[in-house]
């Protein structure tokens, strides 16, 4: 019997949705719209947080200046009390001719290089710290340490680190507040297509509540003619957003190349079942309000 | 075979003091008694805004009673949770003054549709529906649409559609409101099958020519109150009177 019921519901949904053809995609139309600036907000999200990734990976490797008189044992025993650390993930011994030979090999010091005379480089240890909050922790171990190089003790710079926290929790913010705008938006408007609906077959609804139908009965056709509608919006929004990110992005970089942003393929299937779920879910709830008031018995 | 109501036996329908009230403070029903026997066949007339509709939404529930009971199979209407109301309307057939039949479906789809919303399968709806149509005599005509039918085809329909689930009561609210009297005469012999089938039927009508000549149960509402309850009435209390008022 509920198969009998779901094939009814189906059946009647998709007969409603072409019967009211303009009404349905008027309602395709404004929901995809809704769906585009949730999924390019949900791809820049996702491509500052990529970018956000990147500054983190870098502040949370701090690098631990050596001084030159410092004899190796004490740096080998500092290195094994970091790594003894649960807050540390790996620490890197680099001697000053690998700090020499990693500067010379970077492109932009290469005019630098060739006035360098001798090695007026630190040996480094090189700690990645797991979590970011943790890395003051560890420069302040470091600055106590005997062994460090007291002129310019390490690369730890807490400022900009918690700028930069600050700033990505923003984001995040701002994000999830335009998501949440955008939402009650498209819920209002399926909300409105649906009632439209409704008012179209007002006369069936009634013989049926008079001929003993439940109000799931009623309302089955209308929720899934909302998760159609939502799913269509969503097929079409994701379509638009697959074409047009790749160019998107390269034109991001070319006007603005020092946010290194880059175009991430493996997002695409999550955007997709972001959108996919978000496009039913927001049919679903949009009629299920919208029929409410006509299908209670 | 005519099934004779037991009078004596526990009524099917049965209103208690049963008062009702708009919201706009128009008091549609004012202490209604009255007791259906299973099988019975009753008329409620009265002039316009007597309360016969009222009385019949209040049967189906499409209306609560502001004060008193009624039961039905012995239900109480008033209390019967929103989530059972279904199931209490399958065991009931209406058929109303304008139809309500849907547009756009044929006449087999409209029988049809009142088996669908129970989930009925479909070897089943086709056999009923089948049968229904051939009760209300439109055998034939299953795959026209309402709007190339004539008035009285289209109030068979309902009938078909009423009686498809073989319900235990039929309700009818001026089924033959919009018919000329020889097709009202043709659907009221349907009602008298039906309810010679052992359904009972409550009919609210102003057909006076019709419950003069069918002598059934009346029930005379006036001013939202029983004024009358015959077992064999006419339309008026003194048929003398309303044939003079029929002159």
């Amino acid at each position: 019997m509920i198969l009998r019921n779901l094939k009814f519901a189906l059946n009647s949904a998709w007969q409603s949705f072409w019967r009211n053809l303009a009404v349905s995609l008027a309602a395709v139309v404004s929901i995809t719209l809704i769906l585009v600036l949730a999924g390019v907000n949900l791809l820049v999200g996702h491509a500052f947080s990529q970018v956000l990734d990147g500054f983190r990976q870098k502040v949370s490797e701090i690098s631990i200046n050596v001084s030159d008189d410092t004899p190796l044992q004490t740096v080998y025993d500092f290195k094994q009390q970091l790594e003894g650390d649960p807050r540390v993930t790996s620490v890197r011994f680099i001697t000053k001719d690998e700090a020499l030979a990693q500067f010379k090999s970077d492109p932009q010091n290469v005019v630098l290089a060739q006035q360098i005379e001798g090695n007026p480089l630190d040996a480094k240890l090189e700690v990645h710290v797991a979590n970011l909050g943790d890395v003051a922790a560890i420069d302040t171990l470091a600055r106590r340490w005997s062994g460090v190089d007291p002129t310019d003790p390490t690369n730890y710079q807490g400022d900009f680190v918690n700028r930069m926290l600050e700033l990505s929790s923003w984001l995040s913010l701002a994000g999830v507040g335009l998501l949440l705008i955008l939402l009650v938006v498209s819920v209002v408007i399926v909300m409105n297509t649906i009632r439209t609906a409704v008012y179209h077959r007002r006369k069936e609804i009634e013989v049926m509540k008079l001929v003993g139908a439940t109000e799931w009965f009623v309302r089955g056709p209308f929720v899934i003619e909302g998760v159609m509608t939502g799913l269509i919006a969503a097929a079409i929004a994701l379509g638009l957003l697959v074409v047009a990110y790749p160019p998107a992005v390269d034109r991001f970089k070319a006007d603005i190349g020092f946010i290194p942003l880059s175009y991430d393929p493996a997002f695409i299937s999550s955007l997709a079942f972001d959108l996919l779920l978000a496009g039913a879910m927001l049919g679903a709830l949009g009629s299920y309000i919208g029929v409410r008031r006509f299908v209670r018995i | 075979m005519l099934l004779t109501p037991d009078f004596e036996a526990r009524p099917v329908i049965n209103f208690q003091h049963v008062h009702k009230t708009y919201p706009t403070g128009t008091e549609a029903l004012r202490d209604i008694n009255l007791e259906v026997p299973e099988g019975d066949f009753l008329f409620l007339v009265g002039p316009s805004g007597a309360g016969k509709s009222t009385l019949v939404r209040l049967l189906i529930r499409e209306e609560k009673p502001t004060k008193g009971k009624i039961f039905v199979d012995g239900v109480e209407l008033g209390r019967m949770k929103r989530r059972k109301l279904p199931f209490y309307r399958r065991k009931v057939g209406l058929v109303f003054q304008d139809f309500k039949l849907l547009p756009n479906l044929t006449v087999y789809e409209n029988v049809a549709f009142a088996l669908r919303v129970l989930g009925e399968p479909d070897h089943k709806v086709q056999s009923r529906v089948a049968e229904a149509i051939d009760t209300v005599s439109l055998s034939g005509k299953e795959h026209t649409y309402p709007a190339n039918l004539s008035g009285g085809e289209q109030q068979r329909v309902a009938i078909a559609r009423a009686l498809v689930h073989a319900p235990r009561f039929i309700i009818a609210d001026e089924p033959t409101g919009n018919l000329d009297p020889a097709t009202a005469w043709e659907i009221m012999q349907l009602f008298l099958r039906i309810n010679a089938r052992g359904a009972t039927v409550v009919m609210a009508t102003h057909n006076r020519e019709i419950v003069d000549l069918l002598r059934r149960r009346v029930v005379a509402i006036d001013a939202g109150q029983i004024a009358r309850d015959d077992r064999s009435g006419r339309y008026h209390d003194d048929f003398a009177q309303s044939q003079v008022r029929a002159k």
